[in-house]
């Protein structure tokens, strides 16, 4: 199954781990990804979309356009990019006088976009043309007695007037992966909040009290980590989780993986090669309970063949 | 109940053009059709850090206090989560209507209680006008210059942990100048100021 990568601007940054992970997990999944060559930002959900709303939408054309050359569907890992994207081929349906000047704006680089490109989440293409069967089937050590709490945040559910994925209230695509490996996927509040996003660079204060809510609820919900497919979700629940801690005084540590890295350890792919050295919570005691688990389960293993 | 403040409502406060402005943006055809049930200000995962809930900013937009509307702080501390639009009933996409309060309260040089905010809307631009990517490290620099000593530290810390991670991109990705990727930004530039 091949798709038109669109990596966005974290992932070649603060967010290599996911696509080293994913390119590893693909690779059990038949799932090839061929990158949009010279892709541009997504446009932003908000900061370029404020500031210029038709550069915004010009941008996340640029890319669809590149993609419709391609003629695959796009995937994209970061829930934002996500997002962006599909907003505007939206307001493009939508909106004929906007459509019209985003034509002129791409056409003066020689690009057209016809619309017909599919805007697509790494989570939906896992849920939908993958499946969790066949993940289930990839299982080299399954994540047995580790308790997993889905962060999904909120960009990757809620509706962007093309199609979706999951319910928006109550998602389950990432609690079906977890329980696929053998884990179990806890219930908690929070799960579909939001992170704060920008607000990290803007308003720490209030990004602060906002993240602290999903951090706490899994915390209390007693999960070994979190796990997320967004990396704007994950700057703020691992880089800037210390900073939580100590403003509100509260103790956490709680590890913050991205799903494909979850996905990796449990089909036995080496942490190194799933970037698990880069997260900024040491997931150590995660990985010692799940060695210590998988080697009190092989004895079981061996009786029972 | 006690209210905090009791506003009189003049004609001299009251813009009748500013709901047409905002009928044309993207997402705010359906300004009329909110029904002020309040679903938006239930959920919204940031209000306790705003000065009027989603559902008073759409009712002021109805009453055409558009100063009201353009210096408040809830179209600045809204994080586009877009938890308020999935459950609106009427279907408005309240999260594009506040990126177009934002867009018009940068126009028109209203004041924003959020001083970073229209700072990092027009830096974050800049970037991607520059490089076609986003360049973490460049937007944090340029942001820091006018912020104090205390949080200068806090983001030195912050990047240092990024480093040690190696999650810093020190250099900036280039697209390829073949592509003419500038004369979309030139297009979309001069096509958005002369509206």
């Amino acid at each position: 199954m091949k798709y038109a990568y669109f990596p966005g601007c974290s992932i070649h940054a603060s967010a290599k781990e996911y696509a080293m992970s994913a390119n590893a997990v693909n690779k059990h999944l038949d799932v090839e990804f061929v990158e949009i060559p010279d892709w541009n930002c997504c446009g932003a959900i908000d900061a370029v979309y404020a500031y210029n709303p038709l550069l915004s939408v010009s941008l996340s054309a640029r890319n669809l356009a590149l993609a419709e050359n391609m003629k695959m569907d796009i995937v994209t890992l970061c829930s934002a990019c996500f997002f962006t994207l599909s907003r505007a081929s939206n307001f493009m349906k939508e909106n004929a006088d906007l459509k019209d000047k985003v034509d002129k704006a791409i056409n003066d680089a020689g690009l057209k976009y016809q619309g017909g490109v599919k805007v697509r989440h790494y989570m939906d293409i896992l849920a939908n043309d993958v499946g969790f069967d066949k993940i289930r089937q990839q299982v080299k050590v399954p994540l047995k007695g580790l308790k997993i709490a889905p962060y999904y945040g909120c960009l990757i559910v809620r509706p962007t007037g093309i199609q979706k994925f999951d319910d928006p209230e109550h998602p389950v695509s990432m609690d079906k992966v977890i329980e696929a490996l053998g884990a179990k996927a806890v219930n908690y509040p929070d799960k579909t909040s939001c992170c704060g996003a920008s607000l990290v660079i803007t308003d720490e204060e209030v990004m602060m009290e906002m993240t602290k809510q999903p951090l706490v609820s899994a915390k209390n919900a007693q999960a070994d980590c979190i796990v997320t497919p967004c990396p704007m979700c994950h700057f703020n629940l691992d880089a800037k989780q210390k900073d939580v801690a100590s403003h509100f005084d509260i103790d956490l540590g709680i590890p913050v993986l991205y799903i494909t890295q979850l996905i990796g350890l449990a089909f036995g792919i080496p942490p190194k090669e799933l970037g698990l050295h880069r997260n900024i919570v040491s997931p150590d005691r995660l990985l010692e309970k799940l060695k210590e688990t998988s080697q009190n389960s092989k004895p079981i293993h061996k009786t029972a063949n | 109940m006690k209210h905090n403040s009791f506003h009189v409502i003049t004609d001299q406060m009251t813009d009748p053009s500013f709901i047409e402005e905002i009928k044309k943006m993207p997402g705010g055809s359906k300004i009329l059709d909110c029904i002020q049930c309040g679903v938006c200000a239930g959920s919204c995962h940031a209000r306790f850090a705003m000065d009027y809930s989603p559902m008073q900013v759409l009712k002021m937009a109805h009453l055409g206090l558009k100063q009201q509307v353009l210096s408040s702080s809830t179209i600045w501390i809204c994080a586009s989560c877009y938890t308020c639009a999935s459950r609106c009933p009427r279907g408005l996409n309240i999260p594009a209507m506040m990126s177009g309060f934002k867009n018009m309260a940068m126009k028109e040089h209203v004041p924003a209680p959020i001083k970073l905010k229209p700072k990092f809307h027009k830096t974050f631009t800049e970037i991607v006008e520059k490089y076609g990517r986003m360049h973490e490290p460049e937007l944090q620099m340029r942001l820091l210059k006018k912020t104090n000593l205390s949080s200068l530290l806090e983001n030195a810390s912050l990047g240092m942990r990024m480093l040690r991670k190696g999650k810093l991109k020190l250099q900036p990705s280039k697209l390829d100048p073949k592509t003419h990727f500038s004369e979309i930004v030139k297009k979309a530039l001069s096509e958005e100021a002369s509206k």
